[in-house]
């Protein structure tokens, strides 16, 4: 069954030049709020712009929870490492009691998921729930059999409102370095509109993209927390937004049949915001 | 021409055929190659090889046997250390370049890939070289040797899926009708093939072995007459085998690359430069370290072959292409790793390009000033081209 996305609202395009506050989605007590950062893990001074940006939309906009879409740490991997490329810029974000939830990505030590902060159990795959949406992280450096089968099986078990699915390695991208993994499409893709999946986030791009939906769903390229390349978007018909004159990540809103959405650059300005709902399954 | 030669050259148009196709169609039109490929990943990979590797393995049980280039291991153990050497040599070169980054975790895996030989790619090579020459049989022992170790280190350390003992069990019992239908005289292949390999096929499936090898331990029983069958005989079982099988097997083959060449140009990542630097440069030095201590060690390099010649075959063992590209898929689950992986098997083409430029930089084989037969030796020349011309190896 697929899941039908309107769009109500998309405002904003890349360089739109409003506050996070101006723009933060009504806060309804009910919903769910939640960052999304992808390719974070540099340590230098920009990564740190980027987590003391969150920290100042934090004030507003109070999310709960961080995803995060994989090169999580990039370079060495030692706990020093941890130190001065999480622990440190995000250390605000986690003495507030921020969750952050790890996806795993091509820089990252698949050791690193045993790492308590990232939340992933010790799993490179796992689900976990948050007021009507469930998440589902992927480990798509290797989809093998298992984890197929795994993916498959707790779609179809879900009764949640929201199936929000994150992993690094994006499905649809138009940046001009990575671009999109279609060999990982045409095997992941089936599943999700199968079992209603409404919104993918992935990494890897240097870049922000909000993609046309997908046969259904909705899918971000948000892999700009750290690093940026810029220039690197190549706009297609696919294309619904992008930005990739600096580094960025979004702040999202889940709030019963509406998920609102917003892309900030690391000096806070509003790149891209709208709104998602679901329309009833069929 | 030995048999061994035969299958080599009867089977180098199908791959690059294959993988042309692939490459054009997965830049173009990649939403439609990736579904095709990955439809027939299973009837290609897990069934349609498994006549390849029989051959292979034909080739192999032909070798070892009495007259066989690999007969006695004084033959076999100058080319099994090279092609050791070469798999060591490729995997200090995949890790030694991983570590200059940080995807030495993710990108662990891709070491086996390195050491493969494609023995179809490089059998050409050596042969539009040398012409006719010992080292062309050198190289196929090389080969041979380097591809079955690649073969078992994969085996051994990534199965398909998680083992299973009824496997284990349903492969004995494979081999078990296949010595009893050669107790019982069989000559024919197919009784092997339809339900002795039957049973291994479904043994490799459930164990968690690749299946493509299932007629692997099957083989040695169908009935031969060793490496001088070809001229001696052409109506036992594993000529018949061969004769029947060999163009399902060039089809296989073709089929395999049009599954599993497709793959996008901007897939070039770190593991495509780590398994092309160690192909092209760890596994040429490692064989030649290797032979040069085995020789050290007394063992000897076959007549004609100098260490010129070596240096050639050594670049010519680079190319991994097909068996690399194997290695690759039943190594590697899907995703951006194997993709990457899969482009650097492919690029160790580049190999071929290196053998012919040291061949005409040492000025040797067709680029000698003299007549390779005159410079190597007569001797060695028609030692070289006769079916039992192995001796010196």
């Amino acid at each position: 069954m697929r899941t039908l996305i309107a769009f109500l609202v998309a405002i904003g395009s890349a360089g739109a030049l409003r506050s996070p506050a101006a723009q933060a989605p009504d806060a309804r007590p009910d919903a769910l709020r939640f960052a999304v950062i992808g390719d974070n893990g540099t340590g230098d001074r920009y990564e740190y712009e980027v987590a003391r940006q969150m920290v100042v939309a934090r004030e507003q906009f109070p999310f709960e929870m961080v995803l995060m879409l994989g090169d999580n740490i990039y370079g060495g991997q030692t706990p020093k490492d941890f130190v001065q490329k999480f622990e440190l810029p995000y250390r605000p974000l986690l003495d507030a009691g921020v969750r952050f939830y790890a996806a795993l990505g091509n820089h990252d030590n698949p050791g690193n998921r045993f790492y308590q902060p990232f939340n992933m159990g010790g799993e490179r795959y796992y689900t976990f729930a948050k007021g009507n949406a469930r998440f589902f992280v992927l480990d798509s450096d290797y989809l093998d059999d298992k984890q197929r089968s795994w993916i498959d099986d707790s779609l179809k078990g879900s009764r949640d409102e929201w199936k929000i699915c994150f992993f690094h390695h994006p499905l649809y991208s138009n940046g001009g370095r990575h671009g999109a993994q279609v060999d990982l499409r045409v095997i992941l893709e089936p599943i999700f509109t199968r079992h209603g999946v409404d919104v993918v986030f992935s990494g890897h791009d240097h870049v922000y993209e909000r993609l046309k939906p997908q046969r259904g769903i909705q899918y971000f390229v948000s892999g700009a927390a750290g690093q940026v390349r810029k220039g690197n978007l190549r706009q297609s018909d696919t294309t619904a937004a992008g930005f990739d004159q600096d580094q960025s990540f979004m702040l999202v809103e889940v709030a019963g049949t509406n998920l609102s959405f917003r892309a900030v650059s690391r000096t806070g300005k509003t790149v891209d915001s709208g709104v998602l709902q679901k329309g009833p399954r069929p | 021409m030995t048999r061994m030669q035969r299958f080599a050259a009867s089977h180098f148009f199908a791959f690059p055929i294959g993988a042309l196709v692939a490459l054009i169609w997965a830049n173009s039109q990649p939403e439609t190659y990736f579904v095709f490929a990955r439809a027939w990943s299973f009837p290609v990979n897990d069934i349609g090889m498994v006549v390849f590797f029989a051959l292979v393995t034909a080739e192999i049980v032909d070798a070892v046997s009495p007259g066989g280039a690999l007969h006695t291991w004084r033959r076999m153990t100058l080319p099994f250390v090279a092609a050791v050497g070469g798999m060591i040599g490729a995997t200090l070169a995949y890790f030694a370049y991983l570590r200059t980054g940080d995807e030495l975790s993710v990108l662990s895996r891709g070491w086996p890939v390195a050491g493969a030989v494609d023995l179809v790619v490089g059998y050409v090579l050596v042969r539009g070289i040398f012409r006719r020459h010992a080292a062309i049989p050198f190289f196929l022992l090389l080969g041979v040797a380097a591809d079955l170790c690649g073969a078992v280190v994969v085996e051994l350390l990534y199965p398909v899926a998680e083992r299973h003992l009824a496997g284990v069990a349903l492969i004995a019992a494979g081999v078990g009708i296949a010595v009893a239908f050669r107790r019982a005289g069989a000559t024919s292949s197919w009784p092997f093939v339809v339900i002795a390999g039957a049973s291994s096929w479904w043994g490799f499936f459930l164990s968690g072995l690749h299946p493509a090898f299932a007629l692997v331990p099957i083989i040695p029983f169908i009935v031969g007459h060793g490496a001088g069958r070809s001229t001696m005989s052409r109506e036992d079982g594993l000529s018949r085998f061969d004769r029947i099988w060999s163009v399902p097997s060039q089809v296989g083959l073709l089929l395999f690359a049009l599954v599993n060449a497709g793959v996008m140009f901007k897939d070039i990542g770190t593991a495509t430069k780590a398994v092309t630097i160690a192909a092209l440069a760890g596994k040429p030095l490692g064989m030649l370290a290797a032979a040069g201590v085995a020789i050290a060690c007394g063992l000897h390099l076959p007549r004609g072959v100098g260490r010129r010649e070596l240096v050639v075959v050594a670049l010519a063992s680079s190319t991994a292409c097909s068996f690399g590209l194997f290695l690759a898929t039943a190594a590697i689950a899907p995703g951006p790793v194997l993709a990457e992986t899969k482009v650097g098997a492919l690029m160790t083409v580049g190999g071929a390009l290196l053998a012919l430029t040291a061949a005409r930089v040492l000025r040797i084989g067709r680029f000698s000033p003299k007549p390779a037969s005159k410079r190597t030796g007569h001797e060695s020349a028609r030692r070289s081209a006769a079916p039992r011309s192995l001796a010196g190896v």
